[in-house]
């Protein structure tokens, strides 16, 4: 493929005072699929927003296979897909009105596989934009983004507002695009998407890249929260194998594991436990877990043109 | 509460502001007679000749008493005031009602304790906060200013004329609360309203136009408010119908409103509609198709206008032609004719602001594609930000200069119609000549949107109200020169009472291109933003 599809270096974003994304060094190889992980307000849509030339960097260059995305917007756009979080489009247009546009602008679509995805993603074409829901938008915009087979696909939180089922469609489109060689790049704050999809994952904090590596490496983020409700005072789990942080309330006990969960089931099974919960984390609750509180995130650096 | 609470800060916001323009207004018009005309023989002339031409009554509304300063200044203020409040009211209360639920703001909240039906009644109420606001700002320095020696007039005439002003704010605040239930989005509503003030303003011009049809006032809300006659001659009785059709709207809009869903309309609106592709290849075709329905809709109200204008010229005409008073005040608005030209030069000024609205809301349009993200579709794909302002630009300027020949053409039918000595080349100019002043407020209103895009409508809407104000008050009362200078409309020659002039029309088309391209710059190179 030559070029990296993605090469930021030194890429910076301050807004007034607070730093949105600070000194960003990324490369995503072509046809690797990316997770960008972070809690809201991260810097994932600041970095996506710069990559696309939306908004202007404070310090630093992005190049999109090689070519500047910032000097050169017109021609790094010719190769990629964007797909916001949140979609906002003409309302009197139909979806198919919306797509054809869509298509149109971007050059090239293949239009099979448009028409295909429609049927995919269950889309009544022929509604207008304002009659359709938030997860109606969000598959019109899902459609746009795939259908011209880009090689390379920013996606910004793609599955807000879509159901479990069409989030499944939108798995196996991801995996398709994979197939074809093409690259994804994936921002997201739901931990299990990104697992199931991605190659490699960086992981964003208060604008920062704090981790970067594959799934296989990042395996001492993994964790499940337990709450327990005891017949009598919890247990004091202190030296218990894989239990990264707990709290106690009253009968109830809250912790987190990272690996086998054995070692907390053996001595929870000893001290009398009548009801036991146990899910995936949130990234917050992870975050906290594994970095501790640190500064408070600023809330709104991560989406600044989008404050309603 | 919240939905009442968040409407009326915003209402109260806007009707603070209003309040002053439209007691500056009053007290400039008041003040202004009192200077201009000081002795009682000019005021008499002054009356003569006014008070008998059928074109400017069916204008401004018919006058009485100009002889005197409560004459003269309910004349000069309650027809134009009237509109100003009824597109403030219309614009204001489908903003706050329609534009909130379109933008999800309400649904939160409507999904809690509130019912659509208390939201509405709500939102009502907010605006109604605003509405006061308007009134008592209003009546506080319309009071203040009956109390100077040169106007001297009782405090509850006074009160009673700031109440007839706002008379028009008032019925189109219910009248777009109404259509905002009625219509489907913001701008359908908007439109709607606009509909019945055009509707109504022509009722009330045909009322008055002195054809015998005098009863058509009472088919027009703003024939109802004329009817108030404040100082002059008042007849509360005519805030009966006013207070019916206002309590009657309300009602129904809190009505329609629960019976309807959220989001969506009362009257039938297809939901789906077979693919029309053909203007959706890229930008500029997108901007022609979204921005069509509103351009037509300028379109027919500039040429209705001016087809208006034209019908009473002749007659009007006639009366200037044995003004001289008339003539001095047209003389510092540019116009020298004695003929009906001489009126068409004076009152196409309003077309000239009508053509001028048009042109910025095309710029406030661009800017709306960019805070509502749908820009965005399209500068992520190969398409660059200055392809996609020229574009936009391009079919901005085509409506504009579409708009100007419309209007020339309109008002030489009207004229030319009643057997007025006018010529059609010369009146196309003379709609041509409209244009300018209109190009240089959107080259500004670019300058706006890529230097200051947050604030980038209330700049353009102040411009266009700024140089409506100081050209129609300062043009009639004699006031400084530098200040008349800071009016485009100024810049613009009285076409066709005088020739179009060339070099303040080019220097217009100037200083707009100039600002563009500055504005353009700033817009390719910085970020974009949302609301």
């Amino acid at each position: 493929m030559g070029a990296p599809a993605i090469r930021t270096e030194d890429l910076s974003k301050r807004y007034g005072t607070v730093d949105a994304l600070v000194g960003l060094d990324l490369e995503v190889a072509g046809g690797e699929v990316v997770g960008y992980l972070g809690p809201n307000g991260a810097g994932k849509t600041t970095t996506l927003r710069l990559l696309l030339g939306l908004v202007q960097p404070t310090a630093g260059r992005a190049e999109l296979f090689g070519v500047d995305a910032l000097r050169r917007p017109v021609e790094a756009h010719r190769r990629l897909s964007y797909v916001p979080g949140e979609a906002t489009l003409w309302p009197a247009l139909t979806g198919r009105e919306t797509l054809h546009l869509l298509a149109r602008v971007q050059g090239t679509v293949d239009e099979a596989y448009r028409d295909e995805l429609i049927a995919r993603f269950e889309l009544d074409a022929d509604k207008k934009v304002r009659a359709y829901s938030k997860g109606n938008r969000q598959k019109v915009v899902l459609i746009a983004g795939l259908m011209s087979r880009p090689d390379l696909l920013l996606l910004d939180e793609p599955t807000s507002g879509l159901d479990p089922l069409m989030e499944q469609a939108f798995r196996r489109c991801i995996h398709e695009a994979r197939d074809h060689g093409q690259t994804v790049f994936l921002s997201s704050h739901v931990l299990s998407e990104v697992e199931a999809l991605c190659d490699r994952v960086g992981i964003l904090r208060n604008g920062a890249l704090v981790e970067m590596g594959t799934l296989a490496e990042m395996r001492h983020l993994k964790a499940l929260s337990v709450e327990a409700e005891c017949d009598g005072t919890p247990p004091d789990l202190t030296g218990v194998p894989g239990v990264v942080s707990s709290e106690v309330a009253g009968h109830v006990l809250r912790c987190q594991v990272t690996g086998s969960v054995e070692p907390l089931l053996q001595v929870l099974a000893a001290s009398g436990v009548h009801q036991l919960l146990s899910r995936e984390p949130s990234l917050e609750e992870l975050f906290l877990a594994h970095y501790g509180p640190g500064p408070a995130p600023a809330g709104t650096t991560g989406a600044p043109a989008r404050d309603d | 509460m919240v939905i009442a609470g968040r409407t009326a800060r915003r209402a109260c916001r806007s009707g603070l502001l209003w309040g002053v323009i439209f007691g500056g207004y009053v007290a400039s018009s008041a003040l202004g007679y009192a200077t201009t005309y000081p002795t009682v023989a000019q005021r008499r002339v002054l009356a003569g000749e006014f008070g008998s031409s059928p074109g400017f009554n069916a204008l401004f509304g018919p006058a009485h008493q100009l002889q005197t300063v409560a004459g003269y200044t309910v004349w000069k203020a309650l027809g134009v005031l009237s509109i100003v409040g009824a597109v403030w009211g219309l614009l204001t209360a489908t903003r706050l009602l329609r534009g909130e639920e379109d933008a999800g703001r309400w649904e939160l909240l409507v999904a809690g304790r509130t019912t659509r039906r208390g939201a509405a009644a709500q939102g009502l109420a907010g605006l109604g906060v605003g509405l006061a606001v308007l009134l008592g700002v209003t009546a506080s320095i319309v009071v203040v200013v009956g109390r100077s020696p040169k106007v001297h007039q009782p405090a509850g005439a006074s009160a009673f004329l700031a109440v007839a002003l706002v008379g028009g704010a008032a019925l189109f605040v219910v009248v777009g609360a109404l259509c905002a239930q009625l219509a489907a989005t913001r701008r359908q509503a908007a439109t709607y309203a606009a509909g019945v003030l055009g509707a109504s303003y022509a009722l009330r011009l045909v009322a008055d136009s002195g054809i015998g049809l005098a009863w058509l006032r009472w088919m027009s809300p703003l024939g109802w408010v004329e009817e108030l006659q404040p100082l002059t001659d008042p007849h509360p009785v005519a805030l009966v119908p006013i207070g019916v059709f206002m309590i009657v709207g309300a009602a129904a809009t809190v009505l329609l409103a629960g019976r309807r869903d959220l989001g969506a309309s009362t009257i039938a609106d297809r939901d789906t509609a077979a693919a029309r592709t053909g203007l959706l290849d890229g930008p500029t075709g997108l901007a022609v198709r979204t921005a069509r329905p509103g351009i037509i809709g300028w379109w027919v109200a500039i040429a209705a206008s001016a087809l208006l204008i034209g019908l009473v010229a002749k007659g009007a005409g006639r009366t200037l032609a044995a003004s001289s008073t008339v003539e001095r005040a047209l003389a510092r608005l540019g116009a020298r004719g004695t003929s009906a030209d001489a009126y068409l030069g004076f009152a196409l000024l309003i077309v000239a602001v009508v053509v001028a609205l048009l042109a910025v809301g095309q710029v406030t349009a661009a800017r709306a594609e960019e805070a509502s993200g749908r820009l965005e579709h399209l500068v992520v794909r190969p398409v660059s930000r200055s392809r996609w302002l020229a574009g936009r630009l391009a079919v901005a300027v085509g409506a504009v200069l579409v708009a100007g020949v419309l209007a020339g053409v309109g008002a030489w039918v009207g004229a030319a119609s009643q057997g007025a000595s006018v010529s059609a080349p010369a009146l196309v100019a003379a709609g041509l000549n409209l244009c300018p002043p209109a190009l240089c407020l959107m080259g500004l209103g670019v300058l706006a949107l890529g230097v200051v895009p947050r604030a980038a409508s209330g700049v353009v809407y102040a411009l266009v109200g700024w140089s409506f104000l100081v050209e129609v008050v300062g043009g009639v009362v004699g006031s400084n020169r530098w200040l008349l200078d800071t009016s485009v409309f100024h810049q613009m020659a009285a076409a066709p009472a005088v020739a179009p002039d060339g070099v303040s029309a080019a220097a217009l088309v100037g200083v707009g291109v100039a600002a563009a391209l500055v504005g353009g710059v700033a817009f390719v190179r910085r970020d974009l933003v949302g609301e």
